[in-house]
């Protein structure tokens, strides 16, 4: 179950007749509960394409996406409700900030939840869980979203797309224009999210550091084609990674210039800075 | 809404994209009024050949040109009824009794379900609407058993068929030089045209700077603020939003969580914007200098010798 793409291909309806696909052959299955996913890839290489896909907002040229039972393909079919996709898979946008219109953050969070058919009394406790599980605390619901600060939005914002209580979120670049705390604190925000919910959390994301550390699977794209799905690790101890324009985690960088440098036999592959510097630490006793 | 194309610039090769822009816009105006100074069908003939004559020379695809005629479709076909049926002048053509009886009324109904049937298909639209207005008469004209509610004439007159073709032809030519001019001419030297050309106004207080600038900037940001907006529509959409169902009610909040996130952005890109311009010294009202400085060559100079020409003829067959 969850989302499975079958041969997925999309091209971007454009005016110029030599259009190229944004993804191309697309194939993956993704879990319905318990998964940590990170796509990576360089700009333009189809990952925010690809994860619109995952809730029916675009429809594939060619093969189909198959999003808990319903069949999404190029024809729309009457059949489906596209709009409850919408619920079982929710999508943050990049910079989601943006999509706040209302004039109190509780009011914001509740649309969501409202356009899907929620009494209003009952998204009103929703809002009060949703804004609790992205750190903040209820005091906020009065607020105005306008007056808070960029990433108290993006928290609003996620809050908002929690609140429909989806099966699978996604997000796409939930980390970009936040500073290193910020990242820390999003990051630990979804990792709690997934401990409490099980549910499975795919990330598009740029940041490698984030994907050796948290994710359990990561899915590379390079020119909207599917070059790599498989564990982090496994990915990171490739040396081929530049032909996808991708880098390497902190941690790997800095271990491996330590042992050219120094010639010393350390396990570079540390997953996080902590575990990174006890090994610095190990070598520069020896 | 993605597929608005915002100015139909192609670019090409050819005569007219080697033209002055400033030229270009006269010339269109120019030979606008010449066409309608001509007030006999057989001169808007001609002028409509020449017009064609002009697509031939300047290497542009008459089927591009047509494309660019299509939202105008519903007028042009308004136009020709309004004017075969309301016109009143010249020889009778057609006089026929139309009937309203309980069977033409059900060929109606059924000629109404089919096209819009086959319409929903999307094509052959157009062919569909004469075929279906085609058949309305032929029912009302031959239906005639049972219950007649009433009867009225249909009459069409010949100055109705010669004014509505000539009504018809006239838009079509001027729409083709218009279409002409935004298919060879860049938006960015259309506006700086339209400001050189502009600049005597001056004189009475309007700076014709600010005015090009004002266009060009609105042209520069049209997609991009449409592409805010799909990105808005999406994430909407993602929280349930359905912009395509639903009640009214409904649908005014949809729009209004359209909206509140538009003008934000918007407003905050024009600050962006205001802030890098004047990072680049733009200073309103100073003089600025210009990449591209827009000079007259010798096909300016023949263009607007043939353009003269023209108008001359016409100011000429309408006096004579």
């Amino acid at each position: 179950m969850g989302i499975q793409f079958r041969q997925v291909s999309y091209h971007y309806p454009s005016g110029s007749i030599n259009f190229y696909p944004a993804i191309s052959d697309i194939s993956l299955s993704i879990a319905a509960k318990g998964e940590f996913i990170a796509i990576v890839g360089h700009t333009g290489s189809g990952k925010s394409t690809l994860a619109q896909h995952m809730n029916a907002l675009i429809f594939p040229t060619s093969g189909e996406v198959e999003i808990f039972g319903s069949v999404v393909s190029k024809r729309r079919d009457k059949k489906v409700k596209y709009n409850d996709l919408r619920q079982k898979v929710g999508l943050v946008f990049q910079f989601p900030e943006y999509q706040l219109f209302e004039e109190t953050v509780e009011k914001d969070i509740m649309f969501g939840p409202i356009n899907f058919k929620v009494p209003v009394e009952e998204a009103r406790e929703i809002a009060k869980k949703a804004i609790v599980m992205v750190g903040l605390d209820e005091s906020y619901l009065r607020r105005n979203p306008f007056n808070l600060s960029g990433g108290e939005k993006r928290r609003v914002a996620i809050a908002g797309i929690l609140a429909l209580d989806p099966e699978i979120l996604v997000l796409d670049e939930p980390t970009s224009g936040l500073d290193p705390q910020g990242k820390k604190q999003m990051m630990e925000l979804f990792k709690d999210i997934q401990d409490k919910t099980g549910k499975t959390i795919i990330l598009i994301t740029h940041d490698m550091d984030l994907v050796y550390e948290h994710t359990s699977r990561v899915i590379v794209l390079n020119d909207g084609l599917l070059v790599y799905d498989g564990s982090p690790d496994a990915l990171f101890k490739r040396d081929d990674l530049a032909k996808y324009h991708l880098n390497y985690p902190e941690t790997i960088r800095v271990l491996s210039a330590i042992k050219e440098r120094f010639g010393v036999d350390i396990d570079v592959y540390q997953k996080d800075a902590i575990s990174a510097a006890n090994v610095i630490r190990l070598v520069m006793g020896q | 809404m993605k597929n608005i194309v915002i100015g139909q610039y192609i670019p090409g090769e050819g005569f007219f994209y080697r033209l002055d822009p400033r030229t270009k816009i006269i010339s269109v105006i120019v030979l606008m009024v010449a066409v309608f100074l001509l007030d006999s069908i057989y001169h808007l003939l001609v002028a409509s050949g020449v017009a064609m004559i002009l697509l031939l020379v300047g290497k542009i695809s008459i089927g591009r040109v047509f494309r660019g005629l299509r939202p105008l479709l519903v007028l042009l076909v308004f136009t020709f009824v309004f004017q075969i049926l309301f016109n009143r002048q010249g020889a009778i053509l057609v006089n026929e009794t139309l009937t309203l009886s309980a069977t033409s009324i059900v060929g109606v109904l059924f000629l109404t379900v089919l096209w819009r049937m086959l319409a929903r298909r999307g094509k052959f639209r157009f062919l569909l609407l004469l075929m279906y207005l085609g058949g309305l008469y032929l029912a009302m004209r031959y239906l005639t058993f049972w219950w007649q509610i009433t009867t009225f004439p249909f009459v069409i007159y010949e100055d109705g068929v010669t004014m509505s073709i000539f009504v018809i032809v006239r838009l079509v030519v001027i729409i083709t030089l218009s279409t002409v001019l935004t298919l060879t001419t860049k938006p960015t030297d259309l506006t700086q045209g339209l400001e050189k050309l502009m600049r005597p106004l001056k004189v009475i207080g309007i700076r014709s700077e600010d005015f090009a600038l004002i266009i060009s900037i609105s042209l520069r940001f049209i997609p991009t603020i449409l592409d805010e907006a799909n990105k808005i529509m999406s994430a909407q959409a993602s929280r349930g939003a359905d912009f395509a169902e639903g009640k009214l009610k409904d649908k005014i909040k949809q729009v209004i969580s359209l909206l509140v996130p538009m003008f934000i952005i918007a407003f905050k890109r024009s600050e962006e914007l205001a802030d890098a311009m004047e990072s680049r010294n733009f200073v309103p009202g100073k003089p600025r200098s210009r990449i591209n400085e827009l000079v007259f060559n010798r096909l300016d100079v023949l263009t607007s010798v043939f353009v003269v020409m023209c108008l001359t003829g016409s100011i000429l067959i309408r006096v004579l």
